[in-house]
């Protein structure tokens, strides 16, 4: 018994966007009844079921026996996205927001595009920090589960239109002329 | 604190799309996995949980909350 990469794909997908569906569900209910509210419980812990579901599933995901060329070669382009890019020359718009604008300084200076997961990812912790006032690592996790997910759906949706379509990306068959392997996209898409 | 029916239409109408939305995963692990393999249990234990919470919502007896504070300043 197994489960073909399509179906990983697809569960992944599903339970990524119910993850994030059910933590805004359950913040509604808790701030319209509260936290110890019986149906904000109930709601936090559809959460948390999902939330390990996925986790679950794409940890077999990366263990499974069928899934060659697929997910591995994914956790192969996480590992590529964390290399350096050629920096993205800041320009500043004039309205920048503070957050935004930290944002962009801490690319610039990681050398990284602003697109990119990292930056985008301490932007994140900078926000949680100002509008509560502190962070915790289960928090900070989370966050980060939250922009890897959002990699991994963005990447999978790239490859989908590469094999569908892949005259229109004329640039990356010139650079892989010979090989049937996907387009892995360099630095920072997320 | 208080939620009116409006509300609680909303948060129940989300809660079933969400329910919706999850309801192939137990399936597709179990067809994939069997009934009895680790992943199929926990996907079923999480559907579970995301009924119970729809269930309970549609249960809600928005009457039976405690009567707001009259926020009226006559201004």
């Amino acid at each position: 018994m197994h489960i073909p990469e399509a179906d990983f794909e697809d569960l992944i997908r599903t339970l990524s966007e119910a993850r994030s569906r059910a933590t805004e569900l359950a913040t509604s209910i808790s701030a319209r009844l509260g936290t110890e509210h019986r149906l904000a419980v109930l709601a936090n812990a559809a959460s948390l079921r999902i939330e390990s579901m996925l986790r679950e599933v794409r940890s077999s995901a990366t263990q499974g026996t069928d899934i060659a060329g697929g997910l591995a070669e994914l956790q192969g382009a996480l590992h590529i996205e964390t290399q350096p890019v050629t920096p993205a020359p800041v320009n500043p718009s004039d309205h920048i927001r503070p957050g935004m604008e930290a944002m962009t300084a801490f690319a610039a200076q990681a050398g990284l595009e602003l697109e990119h997961w990292l930056p985008m990812f301490v932007n994140d912790l900078n926000s949680q920090v100002r509008t509560s006032g502190g962070i915790t690592f289960e928090l900070a996790e989370r966050l980060l589960q939250q922009r890897k997910d959002d990699f991994l759906r963005d990447f999978l949706i790239a490859r989908r239109m590469y094999r569908t379509y892949p005259h229109l990306f004329p640039e990356i068959q010139n650079e892989q002329p010979s090989s049937e392997s996907q387009p892995i996209p360099q630095g920072g898409a997320s | 604190m208080i939620i009116d029916a409006r509300e609680l239409n909303d948060l129940t109408r989300r809660a079933t799309d969400l329910m919706s939305e999850t309801a192939d995963v137990p399936r597709v692990l179990r067809n994939r996995l069997g009934e009895q393999h680790q992943l199929a249990q926990a996907a079923q234990e999480m559907q579970g949980s995301i009924e119970s919470l729809v269930q309970e919502l549609r249960c809600f007896d928005i009457s039976a909350q405690p009567a707001a504070a009259d926020t009226y300043d006559g201004s």
